[in-house]
């Protein structure tokens, strides 16, 4: 490769090639992937769709027609388990995405107008936010909601943009000392332009590695709220299934606990790997 | 080093020095917090139970744990046969059967001479004095007196002459009642509005617990954990994990007669009972209730073997504890070490339309009105009971049509079963000749409170309902965090299905068909909110028999009539297999009112 092309080279494709050679970041991403498209396909009608039917006996072993088995009221373990992992990617792509945004946007605002009253806002809005029990929250939130199936959605996003916000804020403080944006006040951009349009896209990596930690985090706080009672409604997740598993265990049952615990953790530590990855892949002393 | 340092250095002494301190600082604890080690020579009879009572007080005894301890820390004018199945009343604090009036209005009762109050501070010197008349007719006021927030009065409501009234006027304790009197000092005498066969059977209950005037008024608000009563045992301590009681020595001498207790030798020989024969209880020194929720732990405390002598199975236990359910049989590791005694509850569990809702029930519109019964009509002939009994209840329940429970006389075993046979394509058909399809179908409220067997309940639900062609999308789950918070969408008529369990008051079929009366419609205890004036004039008729063949007649049509209407999926009565110690001589039960055997209850040396 030519000294010229080399210089051509842009962050994002220097952590490209970066994080093709992580063998174990590609690794973490693959099954994603593959998770990914088994709530695809959850989503399209494709498989899972009789997770609700009673189709076996109580507690019926692993066969041919039920893979992982079957529950108390004879549901198959393994349509059960798959449609879950719709259930973990729906909740954790709404939460990343939404309070990434969020993050972003507050962070971004605060970290601009820093010293002023916009950054005293946020920064108090944080600290309050922060300084209430997560669980307590969602519980309160679900209570105010009177059981709606976004209250865990809402109480999540309420405090996971925190993280991304203050990360943001900080980026931000840095940047708008450097060149570009005074070059960008001095022939009178507007000021939100200058935050939305110049500044923002460049914590895009921030962003990027926050939102996947978000997401691995939605999908773990799901499953704890669902197995408390206080997360999915109606559908399934694998939080249900553990919770239904705390007696079947104590009849010598395995299955469910078994079968959501495999997937969860094979999803959780394949992101969290890939997370990491990402996160090398993407720091500009490593990169540069 | 000297020998004086040497014996401080070596440290063999300290476990018996510590244990005598120990041994020393217990000493005076006499509050109930007792093992194995500290309540050694007592004879300790320890049952589990799975929730505490909330108040000891009678005017709140409204569940099976307060009664457990109630009835035993009081005495009751009546009580149950300890070993007769069906539940057979015997006198208790009476003495002997009262005289009825031919009209059967008036009743005379009179009282055991000699029976006292345990020794307590309310009263003069400390000293417990006689039960007289009076204690019983203060003690029956309390539940017309506001005050007391009582939860009882609806056992005498409307029954006894002047009591109402009573109420109305302000319940002053110093007016006299003419339907409630004492006569003298041991006869007391009812008069009632209209004739009322179940009398005596809520002269049994803990509601009717006798207590002294003066413990009520020198506890004030503490009285509901503070029972002073004369009944076989006296409390030491309550709280929410444990209650510990104590025999009391002066409980009057009555030896038992194990014939006139109802006992039968075929199917209770084995639990040693003879051994009580001519002996007076209480026969233990001490009788502790541990409260432990979990079922994985109760079960955990009872096959340790030094904690809970008491437990039932829990579902998720069955299988492994038994060798067959039809007949239970215990395998045999359990089997050498525990006495067994299955026992159907005196109650079901059943589900019940609200025919307040207009998607389900009355409509302004007589033609949708009929094709909501017949929508009714098609969601019970979906329900699977078989597979309800094996996932939720172990596969040992009973399954019978209509509301007559099996443990009452009243029953009807011949009842056609039709009304608790699945069948997917009797209800296919009845829904499309009624007009009935996927789209027209109304949204479905499942309500349930919040807990993983609740809504594995809902689904599986969910899934016949879906075998029948109604869309799973249209049956929607609302859950409640208590059962209070349930239990007020109940009263208020808030749901279309009322998914529930109802225990018997007392052994009479009259308890479950006043489900279905009318005027008992929501807040009352009538859920389907079924208004049918032939059979509320059935009910009404039927209310003041005796039990005879007439009156079985009508309360089996008046069933008949609560099947055809399509008004509830009923029903399965559980059956509770009773665990115990095989050092444990007794036959544990908990339903009707509960705990009477506890009376009973020897521990072998």
């Amino acid at each position: 490769m030519s000294v010229a092309a080399t210089r051509r080279q842009s962050l994002w494709s220097k952590a490209a090639w970066k994080l093709r050679r992580d063998r174990f970041g590609m690794l973490g991403l693959a099954v994603v992937l593959a998770h990914f498209v088994a709530a695809v396909g959850v989503w399209l009608g494709l498989w899972a769709t009789g997770w609700g039917d009673v189709a076996g006996g109580k507690w019926d072993s692993v066969s041919s027609e039920h893979w992982f088995g079957t529950n108390l009221i004879g549901q198959d373990i393994f349509q059960r388990s798959i449609y879950s992992i719709s259930t973990a990617f729906e909740i954790g792509l709404i939460v990343a995405v939404l309070s990434t945004l969020l993050g972003a946007v507050l962070g971004a605002m605060a970290g601009f107008f820093s010293g002023r009253a916009t950054d005293e806002f946020v920064v108090w809005l944080m600290g309050v936010l922060d300084s209430i029990p997560f669980y307590l929250l969602v519980a309160a939130i679900a209570f105010a909601l009177e059981g709606n199936p976004w209250s865990m959605h809402v109480a999540m996003i309420s405090t996971f943009w925190i993280t991304t916000a203050r990360l943001v804020r900080g980026e931000v403080i840095k940047l708008k000392g450097l060149e570009f944006v005074e070059a960008a006040h001095a022939i009178g951009v507007p000021e939100y332009t200058i935050i939305f349009r110049h500044i923002l896209p460049n914590t895009f990596h921030i962003l990027l590695v926050q939102s996947t930690i978000t997401f691995v985090a939605a999908i773990k706080s799901e499953v704890i709220l669902s197995f408390l009672g206080l997360g999915v409604k109606d559908g399934m997740s694998w939080g249900l299934m553990i919770s239904e598993s705390t007696f079947e265990v104590l009849a010598g049952f395995f299955n469910n606990f078994l079968a959501a615990s495999v997937l969860m953790f094979g999803l959780v530590m394949a992101f969290s790997i890939f997370s990491d990855a990402l996160q090398d892949a993407l720091d500009p002393r490593q990169v540069s | 080093m000297t020998t004086s340092l040497k014996a401080l250095t070596n440290l063999r002494w300290l476990p018996a020095a510590l244990m005598a301190c120990l041994a020393a600082c217990g000493g005076g604890d006499d509050a109930g917090n007792s093992s194995p080690g500290s309540s050694a020579g007592l004879k300790v009879y320890r049952h589990s139970m799975d929730e505490s009572p909330t108040s000891l007080d009678p005017v709140q005894a409204s569940n099976v744990y307060a009664n457990h301890v109630l009835i035993n820390a009081y005495d009751t004018l009546f009580s149950y046969q300890y070993l007769a199945r069906p539940y057979v009343l015997k006198p208790n604090l009476a003495d002997g059967w009262p005289e009825i009036s031919t009209d059967t209005l008036t009743y005379t009762i009179r009282l055991k001479r000699g029976v006292r109050y345990i020794d307590d501070p309310c009263f003069p010197d400390g000293k417990g004095r006689e039960v007289t008349a009076a204690d019983v007719v203060y003690s029956l006021k309390r539940h017309f007196d506001p005050a007391t927030r009582p939860q009882g009065a609806w056992l005498w409501q409307g029954r006894i002459v002047g009591l109402d009234a009573w109420k109305e006027a302000g319940s002053n304790y110093d007016q006299e009642v003419e339907g409630l009197r004492a006569l003298d000092d041991h006869t007391l005498q009812i008069k009632l509005v209209q004739p009322y066969p179940q009398l005596l059977d809520t002269l049994a209950q803990g509601y009717s617990s006798v207590v002294p005037r003066e413990a009520v008024e020198h506890y004030g608000r503490e009285f509901g954990i503070r029972p002073v009563g004369s009944g076989p045992f006296r409390l030491v301590s309550y709280d929410t994990a444990r209650i510990v009681m104590d025999r009391n020595p002066g409980f009057r001498q009555e030896p038992v007669d194990l014939a006139a207790e109802g006992y039968d030798p075929a199917t209770q020989g084995q639990y040693g009972l003879e051994r009580i024969e001519g002996r007076s209880p209480p026969f233990i020194d001490r009788l502790e209730f541990q409260f432990i929720a979990d079922a994985s732990a109760r079960w955990n405390s009872f096959t340790k073997g030094d904690e809970a002598q008491y437990t039932t199975i829990p579902n998720e236990q069955i299988d492994r504890v038994l060798t067959s359910k039809h007949p239970i049989t215990l395998k045999p590791e359990y089997a050498e070490k525990y006495f067994f005694y299955a026992g159907m509850e005196a109650g079901f569990i059943f589900q019940t339309w609200n025919l307040l809702d207009p998607e389900f029930g009355y409509n302004e519109d007589p033609e949708r009105e009929r094709r909501n019964k017949a929508l009714r009509c098609a969601v019970i002939k979906s329900f699977d009971w078989p597979a309800r009994n094996d996932s939720f209840y172990g596969g040992i329940g009973t399954i019978f049509p209509g509301i007559i429970v099996p443990v009452v006389p009243e029953f009807d075993p011949d009842l056609s079963r039709v009304s608790v046979t699945r069948d997917v394509a009797g209800a296919r058909k009845l829904l499309e000749d009624n007009g009935w399809n996927a789209a027209n179908l109304p949204m479905f409220t499942f309500g349930t409170t919040a807990n993983v067997l609740n809504r594995l309940m809902f689904e599986q639900f969910r899934a016949w309902l879906k075998d029948i062609g109604y869309p799973p999308e249209k049956v929607v789950l609302k859950q409640y965090a208590t059962f209070g918070d349930i239990s007020k969408a109940w009263k208020q008529a808030e749901l279309p299905w009322v998914v529930k369990g109802w225990g018997l008051d007392y052994p009479d079929a009259e308890n479950t068909l006043q489900l279905f009366y009318g005027p008992n419609s929501s807040p009352g205890s009538n859920d389907s909110n079924w208004r049918n004036p032939e059979y509320d004039a059935l009910y009404e008729q039927s209310s003041v028999m005796l039990p005879s063949p007439e009156r079985t007649e009508i309360y089996r049509r008046m069933n008949e009539m609560v099947i055809d209407a399509c008004l509830t999926a009923t029903g399965l009565a559980r059956t509770r297999i009773h665990l115990w110690h095989k050092d444990v001589i007794a036959l544990p039960d908990r339903e009707i009112v509960g705990g009477f055997f506890l009376k009973y209850v020897d521990v072998e040396d």
